[in-house]
């Protein structure tokens, strides 16, 4: 045999084991028990599992598996609607709307754990839920969602100042004992050569979390009532939140900081710490003790005809296993989509001209021959550019400086937005209040509208305002952040302003630059947005109640008593066509004052694969993956074969 | 040989001492507190992560507490930007998806452009050379982003729709041998790919300088065939630039490659620090950097100690 010919099998041979290793490689993740929801989490790792230290919409995915907060979002039903989740009924009220009776549900158990005696879960009662609210108290905990509760449950707010400050007197008291001098410094160097390590002598402060709240009232261990300082219909809301799902205790003091990664709840899913893969997937299995839960029988009309009603009744979760795969880059998540590695994906924008026809906004026949429906679902957005109200030249309430916001609000065309940037499929409305909301304008367009594009009455007013043609208005300044497409928007608006002879002078700087220049009233024009944390548009109005302007969320610093006194009205009352009415009244006072150009709302697009069965999207809550079922996933037919 | 790698480790103390100390001033030139938390934090909440991370203590004492832990590679301190994760258990998690990629292209690459570039040094002045350069300049010009958009594209998505096998993962990773041609064969491909261009024409050009010299007159004159003076009379005296070269890129490989790593959702050592970077985690960034300049200093260390080994004529004293 001749040295070629060796090396000519060997090389066949090498070929041969690579394939072959190739195959076993790609068949080994078909290899798999019962059914699995593969979803992607358009996002790096959540930083923590810890209900009082997540924020973002990832966070709320990632968690919400696991823990359970009171009431949850009726899946099917449209507007929002609440119902309860460890709760065996919705609350009871007091006639003053102060009070309200909770009664937990019985039978439900933390997931188990080696936290538990035995490890196993024990039952869930009326401690869990004080001590749980009572962590987004404690300033040790970083929580990131304490306004909440805010000024909204009798005592809460004096038992966090209390104890958050009787936590610094004690800080205090010891670095002072242990602080060194000059003199101390190069025996201490010794000393951290000595140690052992993890010995950092950082002694813990506690947080009391026994002292009791005037507002949390338990009867029994399944009972308790919560008093109110005012009757705040959002509390409910707040309620369903998942920064307010109820962990248990021992978990948080057995695994301290390694709790945000070691999560015990009571929620239809568990995972364990070694099935969180960093900047891979986070692996959950069903919990075999989920309390009774049962797919929703209550839905809207259309659901029957998208077969979202077919699993009514079914125990919940209906699939063995749920997958969130990280995706940080776009490409990726689409190509796994498209190769059925996941049963759904969000539509990036640069991938919205492949899958739909930009002209008619339907998808492309290729991916309905494969079964692949679409969703579409508005988010509750307020996206806008705000004036500062109290700066010299944009500010103020006089005509005059009404007239200029009204002028530049008028110049500037939204619609061109939408369709450069978004393909056309954001809502663009008048006022603050998103599409889906009480209050929101019908067709987006309220009655008095300062939406442009209108350039002759932009220059009209912008004459009234003392500055014909543009003549003797100074360079505005414009504060944005960097990131994303806001460099090209910045242009567009520049653009679009110079039309009628505004000058922008763009500065895009880092978000927490950005949070500066607003929070310290430095911004005279800034680019945000708002996503509203409950459907209630009173999450919006708030942003214009004048005791939060800056550095809280009023960035507009808009001040008018008369707005405060409508606000304050509207917040204690129940939905009712007199809190519209309020409400509608409130937007049209700030279409006509204008402290901000806007307003915009986002779509979202959603590919489903034929398999994955039950999905209606919702970005306003997250834990529906257990409503979820997947029948068999295949290999789609090629476009050939169709 | 042991003396003088005892004797230029001593030497290198001092110097990984100032690294170290530079290390931690620059880090501190802005406060890294108010870098992680944002401008507008609190400053209770500033002072707590302070105290906490022991940020408050002063500077010699603070590097002393880091040298410490470096030296006895105990990264024990938190991450700031995930609670209850340590730095140390960050770098082991993050090391071996690293390597997996890096290590099989650094030698695929070497050995692939060693050859390329000796194939091309023979022929030089030929067409088969003038191809070959004009292939690498061509290899180095494109961007490695399309690469990855293409290789995801056509070898990962094309391949399964129309073949139905799932030949090379779009993105992610799995530890062990039996996955690793299905997670990491394709971005190694891309990194070789990449790479070839640059080793190309290096050590083309190294054989090419060889060529010159007087040895190769000598044994060309003495009958030996060319193909035997290329691949073993040259080869050899060429390997000082190769290990320099080879040995340069060694640190490199730990630290992997952070597009590469992003795109091919591969949780290594890259993306770590990229994310650390991104979220200002300070502890994170400080480890990361500290474990490089060590690396660094070793491969310097070795790359003389393969100098004696390579070529005799060097002598470690």
């Amino acid at each position: 045999m001749t040295w070629r010919t060796t090396m000519g099998r060997m090389g066949s041979q090498l070929l041969v084991c690579l394939v072959v290793t190739l195959c076993c490689g790609s068949c080994a993740r078909v290899e798999e028990e019962g059914k699995v929801l593969r979803l992607p989490l358009r996002s790096d790792d959540p930083k923590s599992l810890d209900p009082v230290q997540g924020s973002t919409q990832y966070d709320n995915k990632a968690t919400c598996q696991i823990y359970e907060t009171l009431v949850q979002y009726k899946y099917l039903v449209r507007p929002l609607a609440l119902e309860p989740l460890l709760l065996s009924e919705m609350p009871t009220v007091s006639e003053d709307r102060l009070t309200y009776h909770f009664k937990l549900k019985k039978g439900v158990y933390f997931h188990d754990d080696p936290c538990f005696p035995d490890g196993k879960g024990r039952e869930l009662v009326t401690d869990d839920v004080f001590y749980s609210w009572k962590r987004m108290a404690d300033k040790g905990n970083s929580p990131k969602s304490w306004w909440l509760f805010e000024n909204t449950i009798q005592g809460f707010d004096n038992f966090r100042d209390e104890q958050n400050s009787a936590v610094d007197a004690k800080k205090k008291a010891i670095a002072a004992s242990t602080s060194a001098d000059d003199g101390q410094t190069t025996w201490r160097l010794f000393e951290v050569f000595a140690k052992k390590s993890g010995d950092d002598g950082i002694e813990e402060v506690a947080f009391d979390y026994d002292v009791p709240i005037e507002g949390f009232q338990k009867i029994n261990d399944y009972e308790f009532h919560v008093i109110l300082k005012e009757p705040v219909p959002r509390f409910m809301w707040v309620l369903a939140m998942f920064q307010t799902a109820i962990v248990p205790r021992e978990a948080v003091e057995t695994y301290g900081k390694r709790f945000g990664r070691h999560p015990v709840g009571t929620g239809p899913f568990t995972l364990a710490e070694d099935d969180w893969l960093p900047g891979q997937r986070m692996v959950y299995y069903k919990n075999p003790n989920y309390h009774a839960s049962y797919y929703p029988s209550e839905h809207m009309p259309d659901d029957v005809a998208e077969g979202w009603t077919k699993d009514a009744g079914k125990r919940l979760p209906l699939v063995d296993r749920l997958e969130f795969h990280f995706f940080v880059q776009d490409q990726p998540m689409w190509l796994s989509f498209r190769t059925g590695k996941l049963d759904y994906t969000e539509v990036p924008d640069e991938y919205f001209d492949e899958a739909f026809i930009k002209r008619t906004r339907q998808l492309r026949p290729k991916y309905t021959r494969e079964g692949i429906t679409a969703q579409r679902v508005k988010l509750l957005d307020f996206i806008f550019r705000g004036f500062n109200m109290e700066d010299e030249l944009l500010g103020g309430y006089d005509e005059k400086s009404k007239k200029l916001r009204q002028a530049i609000s008028l110049a500037v065309d939204l619609d061109e937005f939408n369709e450069v940037f978004y393909s056309g499929i954001n809502s663009v409305y008048d006022g603050p209040i998103p599409p889906g909301l009480d209050g929101h304008p019908t067709d987006g367009r309220a009655k008095e509208s300062y939406r442009g594009p209108n350039l002759e009455r932009a220059r009209k007013l912008l004459a009234e305002a003392g500055y014909p043609d543009g003549k003797g208005l100074p360079p505005i300044e414009f504060y944005t952040s960097t990131g994303r497409n806001n460099a090209e928007q910045t242009e567009l608006l520049k653009r679009q302003l110079s039309k009628i002879n505004v000058n922008l002078k763009p500065n895009l700087v880092e978000f927490s630059t950005l949070i500066e220049k607003v929070n310290n009233k430095k911004a005279p024009l800034f680019g945000f947005a708002w996503g509203s944390d409950y459907p209630d548009a009173e999450n919006n109005l708030a942003l214009f109640y004048s005791p939060n302007v800056s550095p809280g969320s009023n960035h507009y610093n808009y001040n008018r008593p008369e707005y405060d006194r409508l606000y304050e009205q509207a917040r204690t009352m129940p939905p009712s066509p007199e809190r519209t009415k309020l409400y509608v009244q409130m937007r049209d006072m700030l279409i006509e004052d204008t402290p901000y150009v806007g307003s915009m709302g986002r779509t979202r697009s959603y590919l489903i694969n034929p398999w994955l069965k039950n999905l209606k999207v919702s970005e306003t809550f997250s834990n529906w993956p257990k409503y979820l079922d997947v029948s068999e996933p295949r290999v789609y037919a090629t476009e050939e074969v169709n | 040989m042991w003396s003088y790698i005892i004797r230029r480790l001593i030497y290198y103390v001092p110097v990984y001492l100032a690294v170290l100390l530079l290390v931690m001033a620059v880090l501190r030139v802005q406060d890294p507190v108010t870098m992680h938390l944002g401008k507008n934090a609190t400053e209770e909440r500033m002072a707590d992560v302070r105290k906490e991370f022991g940020l408050d203590q002063p500077f010699l004492l603070q590097y002393a507490v880091f040298l410490k832990s470096t030296l006895t590679l105990d990264f024990s301190e938190n991450s700031w930007d995930f609670p209850g994760v340590t730095v140390g258990s960050m770098i082991r998690r993050a090391i071996v998806p690293s390597l997996s990629i890096t290590v099989p292209a650094l030698i695929l690459t070497t050995i692939l452009s060693i050859c390329v570039g000796m194939v091309s040094a023979y022929y030089r002045g030929r067409s088969i050379d003038k191809s070959l350069v004009f292939l690498a300049v061509l290899g180095m010009c494109v961007s490695l982003l399309a690469y990855i958009i293409l290789g995801q594209y056509v070898g990962a998505y094309l391949i399964a729709r129309d073949t139905g096998h799932q030949i090379f993962a779009i993105q992610g990773y799995e530890p062990g041998l039996k996955y690793w041609a299905h997670y990491c064969l394709l971005p190694v491909l891309i990194s070789v790919i990449v790479a070839m261009g640059y080793d190309t024409r290096f050590y083309r050009a190294v054989m090419v300088e060889e060529t010159g010299k007087d040895y190769i007159k000598t044994a060309l004159a003495k009958g030996i065939s060319k193909q035997r003076v290329m691949f073993v009379h040259m080869l050899k005296n060429a390997m000082i630039p190769i290990v320099t070269r080879v040995m340069i890129t060694l640190p490199f490989l730990i630290t992997g490659g952070i597009v590469m790593e992003m795109y091919f959702g591969i949780p290594g050592m890259g993306r770590a620090l990229i994310v650390a970077v991104n979220s200002k985690d300070f502890p994170v960034i400080q480890a990361f950097t500290a474990v490089f300049a060590a690396l660094f200093i070793i491969t310097i260390i070795l790359t003389d100690v393969l100098y004696a080994l390579v070529d005799p004529r060097v002598r470690l004293s």
